[in-house]
C-alpha cells in the first residue's frame, strides 16, 4: 500500500475512515482510453469500480464503501474540450468544475449556470451524479436541466450517450434493450456512480444576460414566516436569481446576521411583487457581494473551539412542509441536543428546486445543516444520530435530497438503479445498493 | 484537539496547491495531507507509509496558500511546520540531506558551507569599481548608522543576485542614505531551519544577529529576502527597531521616480513569504506606480522555490516553474518580483527577471 491509495479516501463526508486494505488500485487516467483499460482490468479482476471528482459530495458515496474495488479520480480528466457559443454549449471532460468552465467563458460574456457552494472543486461528473444545483437553481435548475448529455463507460466497455431523450449506443442491441426501459439523463442524475464512468458531457452555457438585480435582505420572526414567504415566491414564480436562506445561526458566526433570513437578488421589476410577500431591505452591490461571501463559507465554517460537522445534509422542505419549518427545526434542534451535537448553522438555497427519486420536481429549501461535534462520540453513535434524523423526517414528512446526504433511503430511486444495473453491468459503485450499506457508511463514520 | 482535526475536507484548497496542480494526485494537496494525518491511527503502524509521509511533508513549498484560502480557519501552514519537525526528530537518518545543511548553518552560519568571512567578499569585488567606498558600510564594532542592511545568504554569496546587490547599494548611495551593511558578521537567518521545523537549533544564529543588529544603533533594518524579512521581524526579537522589505523602505523613503521609459512587456510576481506572510502588497506596487510601469499581476502563486523545495525535491520545484511558465505566458514577460529565492526560480527556468530595485536604480540614475 502506497499514501496515494490512502488520501484518495479524502472526501468531505462524516464517511472518511475507510478500510483501505479493500482498495486493490487507485488511478488517476487523464484521457477515456486510460479509463477504459482501468475499467477492463478492475472488471477480468472481478473488482469493484469507484469514480470520484472532487470528493465534496456529503453523502459518502464517492468513498466506495468496503467493496474490494479501485478507485478512479476524474481530477486529471479536465479538459475543457470546445465551446460552441452560437449552439449554446459547451463539451467537457468530467473533471471539470464550474468555476473552471466559467473562467474559460466567461471573457466571451458566457456562463454555466450552476453555482453550488463548492463550484470551485465539485466536478461536473460528480454534480451530475448528485444532480447537484445551487443558489440558482430555482431559475436555473439543477444540473440535470443544463446538461444536454453524457457519455459513459459501462463496465462490459461499452460507450453510451445518455440524453433526455434517450441512450445511444454502437451496439444497438444494447441501445434498444436501455430505451426499452426508459434509461434517460433523469436516470443518471443522482446515480452516484453506480450505473458507469461518466467520462465526457455536453453542457448548457447561456449568455450573462446583464439584467439589472437588486440585492435585498428579508429577515423573519421565525422559520414558519420564512417559509411562508418562499411557499409564496414560488407560487409566484418571481424569478429570483440568487436565493439563499440562514435559517438558523449559532452566536459564534452569528455576527451581523440575524436569521431566519433570506438573501436575495432579483430584478428590478420583481421588486413590488416582492414586497407585498416579505419587507425586503434593499442591499448596495457590496452589502450584498459580503453577504453572499459570507453564505458561501457558512459550510466550511469552525465554530471558535471544535469542530462542525455535517451529519446530515438536504432536508427538502415543500408544499405542506414550508409552513411548519419552525416547528421542524425545533425538532431538529431537539434531536441534535439530545445527542449532545450543538446545531452550528442551517442554510440552503431557496427558493430553490430539485428532483425527488422518481425525477418530479420538488420547489422550496433544501436546508444543510452543520452541528458542533462533541470530543468523545465514536463514530457508531455519530452514525445512531444519522438514523434518528432520517427517521425524523419521515415522520415531518421532510423529504431529503436524495443526491445529497441520504441518497440510501430513498427506496424509488435504488429500485430504478437496480433495474438499469441488470442491463449496464453491477460493477460500478455496489455499496450504494448493498442491503447492509447502513453498517458499512456505519463504520466510516 | 489537533489543529489538523479542523479540516472539513471541503477540497477548496486543492485547485490552489502548486503541488497538486503539478502533480495531480491527492496526496500532495493540502486536503491529502491534513486526510492522512486525521486517518493516521489507521496507517501508522505500516513503516513504508510513515516513511513516504515524511518526505511528502517536505514536498511543499509552505506558500501558505492553502491556509489563505481555507473557509475552516485551519492554519495549515502551522500544521506543516509542526509536522516537519516532528518528521525530523522521528527519523533523522532520512533527512541527512537536510543534516548537512543543518551542519553548515552551525558551523560557518550560511547555507553554502562557505566561510563566514566570505560574506562580504564576491559581491564587494563586483562593486569596488563602482563604488570605491563601499567596503566603509561594512560594519565593525564601533560603527553605527541609521539603516543597516542585512543581505541575507543567497545575495550575498550568489552571483546570479549580483545585479540585486548593485542596484540595492548604488540607490542607497544616490539617496545620501546613512547605512551599514552587516558583512562577514551577519549570520544566516535562521528561515532554513524555521522551514525544518528546527526553530531550535536557531537561537544562536538569532542571538548573534540581534547583539550586532542592535551594535548598530539602527532605528531600520532592511532586507531584500522575504524569508529574513520573516525571521527578522517575528523571531528576533528587535524592539525599538523597524524591520522593512527593501520595497518597504524606498516607498516609504522616495517620494518622487522619473518615470522608466522601458516598454518590456512586464509582469509582478508577488513573492508568497512576502504578500502571503508579510502581508506587504502595496509597497511593491506603489514602487511601480510611481515608476509609471505597467504590468499585469500574475497569479498569487508560489514559483516552486519555497519551503526548500529546490533541496528536497527539485524535479517538482521545476515542474512548478514549467506549469506556471506554460500557463501565464511567462516566456515573452520580464517577471518582476523582489524575492532572491522567486529570482533565481525564475533565472533557472531561462526567464527574465528583475528585481523591483533595479528599476528604481535605473530610474534613479537617470535623474529622477
Ligand atoms: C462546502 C460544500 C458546499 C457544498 N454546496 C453544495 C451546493 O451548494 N449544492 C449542491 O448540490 N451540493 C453541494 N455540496 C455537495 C457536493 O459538492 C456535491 O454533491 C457535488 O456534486 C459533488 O461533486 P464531486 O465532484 O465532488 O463528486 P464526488 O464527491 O467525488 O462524488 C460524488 C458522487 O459522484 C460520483 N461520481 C463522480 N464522478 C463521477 C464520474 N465521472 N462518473 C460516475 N460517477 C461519478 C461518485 O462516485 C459519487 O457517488 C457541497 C459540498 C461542500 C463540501
Amino acid at each position: 500500500m502506497k499514501l496515494r491509495d490512502v488520501a484518495i479516501g479524502a472526501n468531505a463526508s462524516i464517511y472518511y475512515k475507510l478500510d483501505f486494505k479493500r482498495i486493490k488500485g487507485v488511478f488517476y487516467p487523464r484521457t477515456t482510453g486510460e479509463l477504459s483499460q482501468v475499467i477492463k482490468m478492475a472488471s477480468e479482476k472481478g473488482l469493484d469500480i469507484t469514480m470520484k471528482g472532487g470528493g465534496s459530495g456529503l453523502s459518502g458515496a464517492c468513498t466506495g464503501g468496503d467493496s474490494e474495488r479501485v478507485m478512479v479520480s476524474t481530477l486529471q480528466m479536465n479538459d475543457i474540450i470546445s465551446v460552441n457559443l452560437k449552439g449554446g454549449y459547451a463539451d467537457v471532460e468530467t473533471g471539470v468544475t464550474p468555476d473552471e468552465l466559467n473562467a474559460r467563458i466567461g471573457v466571451d460574456g458566457y456562463k454555466f449556470w450552476v453555482a453550488p457552494s463548492s463550484r470551485d472543486i465539485a466536478t461536473v461528473g460528480g454534480l451530475i451524479s448528485t444532480d447537484g444545483g445551487g443558489n440558482d437553481a430555482w431559475v436555473n435548475g439543477t444540473m440535470r436541466d443544463n446538461t444536454i448529455w453524457v457519455k459513459m463507460l459501462l463496465s462490459t466497455g461499452d460507450e453510451i450517450t445518455v440524453s433526455h431523450e434517450g441512450v445511444r449506443a454502437d451496439d444497438s442491441e444494447l441501445e434498444a434493450r436501455l430505451n426499452e426501459i426508459g434509461m434517460n439523463l433523469g436516470d443518471v442524475a443522482s446515480a452516484h456512480g453506480t450505473l458507469g464512468a461518466i467520462t465526457k458531457m455536453r453542457l448548457k452555457i447561456k449568455p450573462i444576460d446583464g439584467q439589472r438585480l437588486r440585492g435585498g435582505i428579508a429577515e423573519f420572526e421565525d422559520a414558519n414566516a420564512l417559509g411562508n414567504a418562499l411557499a409564496k415566491m414560488i407560487d409566484k414564480q418571481i424569478p429570483i436569481a440568487y436565493g439563499e436562506s440562514i435559517v438558523y445561526a449559532h452566536p459564534h458566526i452569528k455576527s451581523i446576521l440575524n436569521p431566519p433570513l433570506l438573501i436575495l437578488e432579483y430584478p428590478e421589476a420583481s421588486h413590488d411583487v416582492l414586497s407585498d410577500i416579505t419587507n425586503m431591505r434593499q442591499l448596495s452591490r457590496n452589502e450584498t457581494d459580503a453577504m453572499k461571501a459570507i453564505r458561501l463559507q457558512l459550510p466550511k465554517r469552525n465554530p471558535n473551539e471544535g469542530v462542525q460537522i455535517a451529519l446530515f445534509e438536504g432536508y427538502g422542505f415543500h408544499d405542506q412542509s414550508l409552513a411548519r419549518l419552525q416547528e421542524a427545526v425545533d425538532r431538529i434542534h431537539a434531536l441534535l441536543m439530545e445527542n449532545e451535537f450543538v446545531p452550528f448553522a442551517q442554510y440552503g438555497h431557496a427558493p430553490s428546486k430539485w428532483y425527488l427519486g422518481d425525477n418530479t420536481p420538488a420547489y422550496g429549501i433544501i436546508m444543510h445543516s452543520r452541528e458542533i461535534q462533541p470530543a468523545d462520540k465514536s463514530g457508531i453513535e455519530k452514525f445512531k444520530v444519522v438514523k434518528q434524523i432520517v427517521n425524523l423526517c419521515k415522520e415531518l414528512d421532510i423529504t431529503p435530497k436524495p443526491e445529497h446526504k441520504w441518497i440510501f433511503s430513498d427506496k424509488t430511486k435504488l429500485d430504478r438503479l437496480r433495474e438499469l444495473r441488470s442491463v449496464v453491468g453491477t460493477r460500478f459503485n455496489s455499496f450504494v445498493l448493498d442491503p447492509n450499506c447502513d453498517r458499512i457508511l456505519e463504520a466510516m463514520a | 484537539m489537533e489543529e489538523y482535526e479542523r479540516c472539513v475536507r471541503c477540497g477548496s484548497c486543492l485547485k490552489f496547491c502548486p503541488l497538486f496542480q503539478v502533480t495531480g494526485e491527492e496526496q500532495y494537496s493540502p486536503r491529502g495531507k491534513a486526510y492522512l494525518l486525521q486517518v493516521m491511527d489507521q496507517i501508522e503502524d505500516d513503516q513504508e507509509l510513515g516513511k513516504e509521509f515524511r518526505q511528502l511533508l517536505f514536498q511543499c513549498t509552505m506558500c501558505g496558500r492553502c491556509a489563505e484560502i481555507c473557509s475552516s480557519d485551519v492554519d495549515l501552514l502551522e500544521i506543516w511546520h509542526r509536522q516537519r519537525a516532528r518528521a525530523l526528530e522521528t527519523a533523522p537518518e532520512e533527512f541527512e540531506y537536510l543534516e548537512s545543511l543543518r551542519e553548515s548553518l552551525a558551523n560557518v552560519k550560511n547555507i553554502y558551507g562557505f566561510s563566514p568571512e566570505d560574506r562580504a567578499v564576491f559581491w564587494i569585488d563586483e562593486l569596488i569599481d563602482e563604488l570605491p567606498n563601499i567596503e566603509d558600510r561594512i560594519y565593525a564594532p564601533g560603527k553605527t548608522a541609521e539603516t543597516v542592511v542585512f543581505l541575507g545568504c543567497l545575495m550575498s554569496f550568489r552571483a546570479t543576485q549580483v545585479d540585486v546587490v548593485k542596484a540595492l547599494f548604488k540607490t542607497l548611495e544616490k539617496m545620501d542614505a546613512d547605512y551599514l551593511v552587516m558583512g562577514a558578521e551577519e549570520f544566516c537567518c535562521s528561515h532554513p531551519l524555521h522551514l525544518m521545523g528546527r526553530d531550535d537549533a536557531a537561537v544562536d544564529l538569532r542571538k548573534h544577529n540581534k547583539e550586532v543588529i542592535e551594535a548598530t544603533e539602527a532605528n531600520t533594518l532592511v532586507t531584500c529576502c522575504p524569508g529574513c524579512l520573516i525571521q527578522l521581524a517575528r523571531y528576533h526579537d528587535l524592539e525599538g527597531i523597524a524591520v522593512l522589505h527593501h520595497t518597504q523602505f524606498f516607498a516609504r523613503e522616495l517620494e518622487t521616480l522619473a518615470p522608466s521609459h522601458s516598454a518590456k512587456n512586464f509582469a509582478y510576481h508577488d513573492p508568497c513569504e512576502l504578500h502571503r506572510i508579510m502581508n506587504v502588497r502595496k509597497e511593491p506596487r506603489a514602487l511601480m506606480d510611481m515608476l509609471d510601469i505597467e504590468y499585469r499581476d500574475l497569479d498569487a502563486a508560489c514559483c516552486g522555490g519555497g519551503g526548500l523545495l529546490r533541496m528536497t525535491d527539485p524535479n517538482l520545484s521545476d515542474k512548478i516553474i514549467e506549469f506556471r511558465k506554460e500557463s501565464e505566458n511567462l516566456e515573452d514577460m520580464v517577471v518582476l518580483t523582489c524575492c532572491p529565492s522567486c529570482r533565481e526560480q525564475l533565472l533557472n527556468a531561462g526567464l527574465k527577471t528583475r528585481d523591483i530595485v533595479e528599476l528604481l536604480f535605473d530610474s534613479l540614475a537617470e535623474g529622477g
